[in-house]
């Protein structure tokens, strides 16, 4: 690691503890209510005290989250390709995949549940609908924007439309289906705590429910914290997933951290 | 002389125009051409005279308005996966290493994979490039991404081999190495060879034969036939009937310029 790249690491870390180092002194400067604002110390306490519970729902709505991405990964790679494979319905379906992140998940939920019962299934379907559209969308692009001069070559050695599409189209889609897959980790967590509100047994949203409504404060900032881990723990692992598999770039700056090696 | 034996190549009559708004503009006219087995054609030309327009017919990749394509003693007009192909830049897959960049070509041409893979590996050493056969295409140099991408068409298992402007996008130096180096490579294993280039020196230094096309709409103004013998000397640049061919290409070339002001 450069120096540049332990700047990297370090400022955002720096940055993170100078703002609740900000939050803690300002709840005891300005004596701040902890129903309404609690400190980041009383939250960690909270925490710590929840701490076996937290885990459980904490592992539950990984799970959950992960199954999400994973499935809406496979239907958005589907979605792509056959979009891109067959114009038709590219021009048939697009209103319909547009219409699918219209109706927020708020009202979709109950729906779902009304059709699919309170079960896993529902929360799936739910997630799939919010994870499968980034990718689908981002790698249809990147289907399309293969270099025209490999595209020439290959027409003009007589590579037939499977080979075009194994040899050049999806690897020159897959920069742009890891962008997707990107906004998709970062959804996905959101939208398993929203499934988990509308209808769960366990989960940090139903823990989220349980503690709003018996005005714990302290213990819903908890869940909130959990949240965040929970999506940058999955943003994480997506970016380090690209790392893996695209490693035929030489190294870019394309990162939002800006990182370079 | 070498006496060549039949024809693998033959157009005869080619004509295509394409339309531009409600205009046609012509762009071949009455083309009439052949390779031999074993003989290497240049087709010389201003630069926009149509030659990548012939090319892309020979590939089967667009039709001829009139005449036909023969290969082998066929008629093919239209059909692809015939030819092997060297483009202006090197198209080499960026996801795709040395090595695998060559095989997968093979295996388009109905090679085997185990063999296309020992193919690929054993020719690499042979020009010295077995020490990159598992590097991306990004670390070499443009002559050596150059290299790659022509044993890539020399080894696909067709008739003929079309290489369009191969050497264009290289610095002098380069090219005239990439000039030595093929024609070395070529004299040991004698394919079947439609060159295109706008250099005259390139085009006497390597050819049997010579075709001039003029401006576009493009016919051949002349055939040539080139006299030195094989394999070529790398000095054969100083003979006095090198300066002459030289000369009356280029008045050719210029005849048929002034012809269409
Ligand atoms: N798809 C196309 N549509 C319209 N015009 C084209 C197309 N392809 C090539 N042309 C025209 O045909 C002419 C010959 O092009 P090209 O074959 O690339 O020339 P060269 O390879 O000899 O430089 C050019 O004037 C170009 O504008
Ligand atoms: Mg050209």
């Amino acid at each position: 690691m450069g120096n540049k790249a332990l700047r990297s690491f370090l400022i955002p870390i720096a940055t993170l503890i100078g703002f609740i180092a900000v939050w803690q002194i300002s709840c005891i400067v300005f004596e701040m209510d902890p129903w309404i604002l609690p400190d980041p110390r009383t939250i960690a306490l909270r925490m710590a005290e929840d701490s076996a519970l937290l885990w459980k729902h904490f592992l539950s709505t990984l799970k959950l989250a992960l199954m999400g991405v994973g499935l809406g990964l496979a239907v958005g790679i589907i979605v792509a390709i056959v979009l891109h494979s067959v114009s038709f319905l590219r021009t048939a379906l697009s209103p319909l995949l547009v219409l699918s992140q219209n109706v927020p998940i708020i009202a979709l939920g109950p729906l779902l549940m009304i059709w699919f019962d309170f079960g896993l299934m529902p929360k799936l379907i739910l997630l799939i609908i919010v994870c499968f559209f980034p990718i689908a969308l981002s790698m249809l692009i990147g289907l399309g924007q293969a270099e025209p001069q490999l595209r020439e070559y290959l027409g003009m050695i007589g590579a037939t439309r499977w080979e075009r599409m194994k040899r050049l189209e999806f690897p020159a889609s897959l920069p742009y289906l890891f962008s997707g897959l990107k906004i998709t980790a970062t959804y996905a967590v959101s939208s398993a705590v929203v499934a988990e509100w509308l209808g769960a047994s366990k989960g940090i949203g139903y823990y989220l429910v349980l503690k709003f409504k018996g005005y714990d404060t302290s213990a819903v900032f908890g869940a909130i914290v959990c949240i965040v881990t929970l999506s940058l723990l999955l943003y994480g692992a997506a970016a380090l997933l690209e790392r893996l598999v695209i490693r035929w770039r030489p190294r870019t700056s394309d990162d939002w951290a800006g990182e370079s090696s | 002389m070498k006496e060549y034996g039949r024809k693998m190549l033959e157009l005869t009559g080619i004509s295509k125009s394409y339309r531009r708004g409600k205009l046609r503009v012509p762009v071949l006219q009455e083309i009439t051409l052949n390779v031999r087995e074993g003989e290497f054609v240049t087709l010389i030309g201003p630069s926009g005279s149509g030659k990548s327009t012939l090319f892309r017919l020979i590939g089967g990749v667009e039709r001829p308005d009139e005449g036909q394509i023969a290969v082998d003693g066929k008629v093919v007009t239209g059909k692809r996966g015939l030819i092997s192909y060297m483009p202006q830049q090197a198209a080499l897959f960026p996801w795709l290493s040395v090595a695998d960049n060559i095989s997968s070509a093979l295996a388009t041409s109905g090679t085997s994979k185990k063999e296309a893979k020992e193919q690929a590996l054993e020719w690499l050493h042979r020009i010295y490039l077995g020490g990159v056969a598992k590097e991306y295409p990004h670390v070499l140099s443009g002559g050596m991404q150059q290299r790659v991408s022509f044993l890539r068409a020399l080894l696909m298992r067709r008739d003929v081999m079309c290489l369009d402007e191969p050497f264009a996008a290289l610095d002098a130096l380069t090219r005239a190495d990439m000039q030595r180096w093929l024609l070395e490579l070529w004299e040991s294993d004698r394919r079947s060879v439609l060159f295109v280039t706008h250099s005259i020196e390139e085009a006497l230094m390597l050819s049997d034969r010579i075709y001039v096309l003029s401006p576009a709409p493009a016919t051949i103004l002349q055939e040539i036939t080139v006299p030195f013998e094989r394999p070529r000397r790398a000095d054969v640049w100083m003979e006095p009937a090198f300066a002459e061919l030289k000369r009356e290409v280029l008045n050719l070339l210029e005849k048929g310029d002034i012809s269409r002001v």
